[in-house]
């Protein structure tokens, strides 16, 4: 085996394991505090996408700058959806939930179909797009270098949040009991507005990187979304800590796919999603 | 003044109506206890209380103020503290952290966090040992001290309690109790809820009995010790 290929199939995993993670753990944010099955999250990524993409077209935003714009753009986006929308069905039955938000999403991707087009569009001629590095036969990009380590601070920056700010052990606390949460004087659904709000903050940040490193169209969204799901689910629901893992786990798994399998990039999907397989399984037998 | 007084009070779950114009009223620095059978409906006249159940009429007054209207978030700030029904802890966080998460998000009750964290430890000293622990793992009366510890820290002026001793060995149920009994000499008013009712009015100054959702009688505690209807309903002389 070509040790070159491997370990350029490595780093690619690796790199890309840091958008993934951080469109995650938005996703694992509002399962984990809200307990909403959020299937519009993918959708909140795609508007971050395309909400750089426009800021690009119209005011020459370099994508860096946009990230300032698209996250708190996102985060009253989503406080609005919660606001119009999720409050009213926290009590109803998931599968009700689950209607509401996929319709959600439905909703933002056919706006942005009308507002956009079909066509794939992408922030192509940034001078810094085609700049790479040459590390000992391995090559790195200079836009999936950054976009790992952005992502990989943003998460770090919510860990921190929420593992060492007053706001962060409010949100933890109406996670694990929301009854003691109201006692200790916590406005439950205020917290709850705030953590989804920014869980959609989270997925526009990764969607304003992805229309740098690909040439997404207004459908991507929900493959995000289900990679999402998939990596929220290997990390066990609601365990935001084991997100970073989950998300290089798969990242590697689909990246070595699609660098030493013949015609492994048409594989990159199901390599995914057969790893989720293999865990639920294995996870429910262990649990039986 | 007087620390509570609930006039007509009705609470409902859906359509099921659980307490019938319940009133009684406790004066600043009382131990009353609220006694009754499982499901006569202690728990939910507690739950009204501090604003857990929404649905319901009649007027709560704490302190003077009219307080029925108010979110749980919002009792608590009128200095009603409440250990509910099934302690309601935050399982993955510390000992410490339970603690602390009682005082974070009321201005008055952060200022003299330090303080009344050391209270509750005085009272009690197997919190302290614990104070690394995940609430998770502690045992059942440990729990139960952390739940008490933990509504200390909301700085209470009156707190209500909901079965403490439930699931508890009769050592640590003496240790609970007296406990209470510190806290009530320290100056905070007490409402207990309880089945275990020879220790509950032995504890308590006053008492209320409830049977199906309805106050049905109000003495003091030490004469209903002596009463026979209580005895033969509630303590098995």
């Amino acid at each position: 085996m070509d040790l070159t290929l491997l370990l350029q199939g490595i780093l690619s995993g690796i790199l890309a394991s840091g958008l993934y993670a951080l469109v995650s753990v938005g996703l694992a944010l509002a399962i984990g505090v809200i307990g909403i099955v959020n299937f519009a999250h993918g959708e909140f990524f795609m508007v971050g996408a395309f909400l750089a993409y426009q800021l690009f077209i119209s005011f020459g935003f370099d994508p860096v700058l946009s990230l300032f714009f698209v996250a708190p753009a996102l985060f009253i986006l989503g406080a609005l959806i919660y606001r119009s929308s999720i409050q009213f069905v926290l009590k109803a039955p998931e599968l009700n939930q689950m209607l509401l938000t996929f319709g959600i999403g439905i909703i933002l991707q056919n706006l942005a179909l009308v507002i956009w087009g079909g066509d794939p569009r992408s922030i192509s001629n940034v001078p810094y797009r085609s700049i790479g590095y040459q590390v000992g036969g391995v090559s790195i990009g200079l836009v999936p270098l950054a976009s790992f380590l952005i992502s990989i601070f943003i998460v770090a920056g919510l860990y921190f949040v929420l593992l060492k700010t007053p706001l962060g052990r409010a949100m933890r606390a109406v996670a694990q009991n929301r009854t003691g949460a109201s006692l200790v004087g916590l406005e439950v659904n205020r917290i709850y507005l705030l953590a989804f709000a920014l869980s959609a903050a989270l997925a526009g940040l990764g969607g304003v990187m992805i229309a740098v490193i690909q040439s997404p169209t207004p459908v991507v969204g929900f493959a995000f979304t289900l990679k999402a799901f998939a990596i929220v689910v290997l990390a066990g629901l609601g365990n935001i800590r084991g997100i970073l893992g989950a998300s290089l786990l798969v990242a590697l798994a689909e990246s070595l796919v699609a660098t030493l399998v013949p015609d492994g990039d048409s594989l990159r999907n199901a390599v995914f999603f057969a790893i989720i397989f293999v865990v639920l399984i294995v996870r429910s037998r262990r649990q039986a | 003044m007087k620390a509570l007084e609930v006039k007509n009070l009705s609470a409902f779950y859906g359509k099921i109506q659980v307490l019938w114009d319940v009133s009684f009223e406790v004066e600043e620095g009382e131990f009353v206890t609220i006694i009754g059978a499982n499901g006569a409906g202690k728990t939910t006249l507690l739950k009204s209380i501090s604003g857990l159940i929404s649905n319901k009429k009649g007027t709560v007054t704490a302190f003077g103020k009219s307080i029925e209207q108010l979110s749980a978030a919002k009792i608590v700030r009128s200095h009603i503290g409440h250990v509910p029904e099934g302690r309601q802890l935050f399982h993955l966080m510390t000992v410490l952290e339970n603690l602390e998460s009682g005082a974070d998000y009321l201005p008055h009750a952060k200022r003299e966090a330090a303080k009344t964290k050391a209270y509750v430890y005085s009272l009690f000293p197997r919190l302290k040992e614990r104070e690394k622990q995940l609430a998770g793992t502690l045992s059942g009366g440990e729990r139960q001290m952390l739940a008490i510890g933990r509504a200390l820290m909301t700085k209470p002026k009156l707190l209500l309690v909901d079965e403490p001793s439930l699931g508890l060995a009769p050592a640590l149920t003496k240790t609970v109790f007296q406990a209470l009994k510190t806290i009530n000499q320290e100056g905070v008013t007490i409402v207990l809820v309880e089945q275990n009712v020879l220790q509950s009015l032995k504890a308590a100054q006053r008492a209320y009995v409830l049977e199906n959702g309805e106050v049905v009688k109000s003495a003091e505690a030490s004469s209903l010790l002596n009463d026979p209807e209580i005895q033969a309903a509630y303590l098995a002389i």
